[in-house]
């Protein structure tokens, strides 16, 4: 398996999930079901997850397809414009999909404001998803595609999109141009990392068993304050990425650190989608959590040690992966 | 002006050459490994007692936090060790830049506060939480502002110095 391969096993769920998510979102909103709506916001929060290592890989698709004859780069580099517009608008709807499941644990149901947010957020994302696919298909599609020009074989309403969208090779120059904004944009990778780590790592020991006097209850209102860290470290290590493709692409320790993030994401689930969370909720102190929280606790602080461990050695290991 | 030739002869021990080019992954990159640890472990307590000194997730009960202290003071034994280590790795490069002094103060300022945390608000088993509140709140303040610092001091260094070993 390559990279090429990768980016062919992830890039069709972003767009059918999304669709999927949405079809659940609407369905629940006009039949007034509260858990389809719940279905429909877990669904656009993992595939704005899942976005993240299918934006990655296309680089690697990139470089293992430029070189071959009748491949275009303008169509490449088409197809990499509309990607990048579709991820920020996809990561803004998983994390505000978040923040309605949040609302939904609190009050049984997300807000009025979140719902139309979501609704707005994840039909745009839909559209821009599509043009992500059209396009990518565009590259490698002689059978659907009219030639190598992106604007013919877009249409009108697509070359109208492309108007609002970044030029990639312009954002990747914009990001290493000075060399104070990478150092901040680091700067702010480490103090997410430090908010997610002590929010999380918190919650984590005591359901092992660590300060039983403090209730697990009111220490899971950090996990909030946790996913603002993740949130700051998503977006600044995208832009990381954006600014350094191939750095990146060819690291093995970047797509383990990227896999076990994907991990934290399927222990999060076993955490709040079994019976665990219901059991563990309500712990005052001095209660011991059951073996299967613990196990998950233990899960988290592993694999958060893990992904600071790979991103460390991101550099150590740059060109261990080669194209082909 | 000429460099202190002790930055020479630091980098020519054993230690600090194979720190700084080893091929093995358990060289440089280890310590740095462990000073970020380190950084997660102190920064990480630390900033959840000084939001909860300032009013947020009242819900947590203050008291217990003080357990939190330990884990604080390994992450600082840590990056202590490791912070000495990457120092002998990188001697020239940190101690002729400005930038190192700054952090190095701001840590120290930092872990005084820690102390002062702990002995005064934390020690004293019989205050009520708005008491604890009340005596940590500016304390918590400056706290969080000095490891928003410390870390982005310690981020600079890797931008910001003249020289990356001793100049021939």
């Amino acid at each position: 398996m390559n990279l090429a391969h990768l980016h062919l096993l992830l890039n069709h769920f972003p767009i059918i999930g999304t669709m999927v998510g949405l079809g659940l979102f609407l369905i629940s909103l006009v039949g007034k079901n509260e858990d389809l709506k719940r279905a429909g916001l877990i669904i656009f929060a993992v595939m704005a997850l899942l976005s993240l290592p299918t934006f990655f890989s296309g680089v690697g698709a990139q470089g293992a397809i430029q070189d071959l004859p009748g491949v275009s780069g303008d169509l490449i580099s088409r197809h990499e414009g509309a990607a990048m517009l579709a991820l920020l608008f996809m990561e803004i709807t998983g994390a505000l999909s978040l923040v309605g499941l949040w609302q939904t644990r609190k009050f049984s149901r997300p807000a009025r404001w979140n719902v139309m947010a979501v609704l707005l957020f994840s039909l745009i994302t839909m559209g821009l998803m599509s043009r992500v696919g059209t396009t990518g298909g565009d590259i490698r599609h002689p059978e659907i595609s009219t030639g190598s020009n992106p604007s013919e074989n877009e249409g009108m309403l697509g070359s109208f999109v492309h108007a609002f969208e970044p030029t990639p090779s312009k954002v990747t120059d914009l990001m290493i141009e000075n060399k104070f904004w990478w150092a901040f944009m680091m700067d702010l990778h480490f103090i997410g990392l430090a908010m997610l780590v002590g929010a999380l790592g918190a919650l984590d020991l005591r359901m092992l068993g660590f300060a039983k006097e403090l209730p697990i209850a009111s220490l899971h209102r950090l996990v909030p304050w946790a996913l603002v860290g993740f949130a700051m470290n998503v977006a600044t290590g995208v832009l990381a990425f954006i600014g350094m493709p191939d750095f990146y692409t060819y690291d093995a320790a970047f797509w383990i650190k990227i896999f076990a993030i994907l991990l934290l994401g399927l222990n999060a689930a076993a955490f709040y989608l079994t019976d665990t969370f219901n059991v563990v909720e309500h712990m005052g102190p001095g209660e011991d959590a059951p073996p299967l929280a613990k196990i998950i606790a233990a899960s988290s602080l592993i694999l958060w040690f893990a992904v600071i461990t790979l991103g460390r050695y991101i550099q150590f290991y740059q060109s261990t992966l080669t194209g082909k | 002006m000429a460099l202190p030739t002790f930055l020479q002869s630091i980098e020519g021990s054993s230690f600090s050459t194979w720190m700084r080019e080893s091929d093995s992954p358990f060289a440089f990159y280890f310590v740095l490994l462990f000073h970020t640890f380190g950084l997660a472990l102190l920064v990480g307590a630390n900033s959840l007692i000084d939001l909860r000194l300032l009013g947020f997730f009242r819900s947590i009960p203050l008291a217990p936090l003080k357990r939190f202290f330990r884990i604080m003071w390994i992450g600082f034994g840590i990056n202590a060790t490791t912070g000495v280590l990457l120092l002998i790795s990188y001697p020239t490069k940190a101690l002729t830049n400005p930038d190192f002094y700054i952090k190095l103060t701001i840590i120290g300022v930092a872990i005084w506060i820690l102390t002062k945390l702990q002995k005064n608000v934390f020690a004293d088993t019989t205050m009520t939480e708005a008491d604890m509140m009340a005596r940590g709140a500016t304390l918590a303040k400056w706290s969080l502002l000095l490891w928003v610092g410390a870390i982005s001091a310690g981020r600079l260094l890797a931008y910001t110095y003249k020289y990356i070993t001793f100049p021939s």
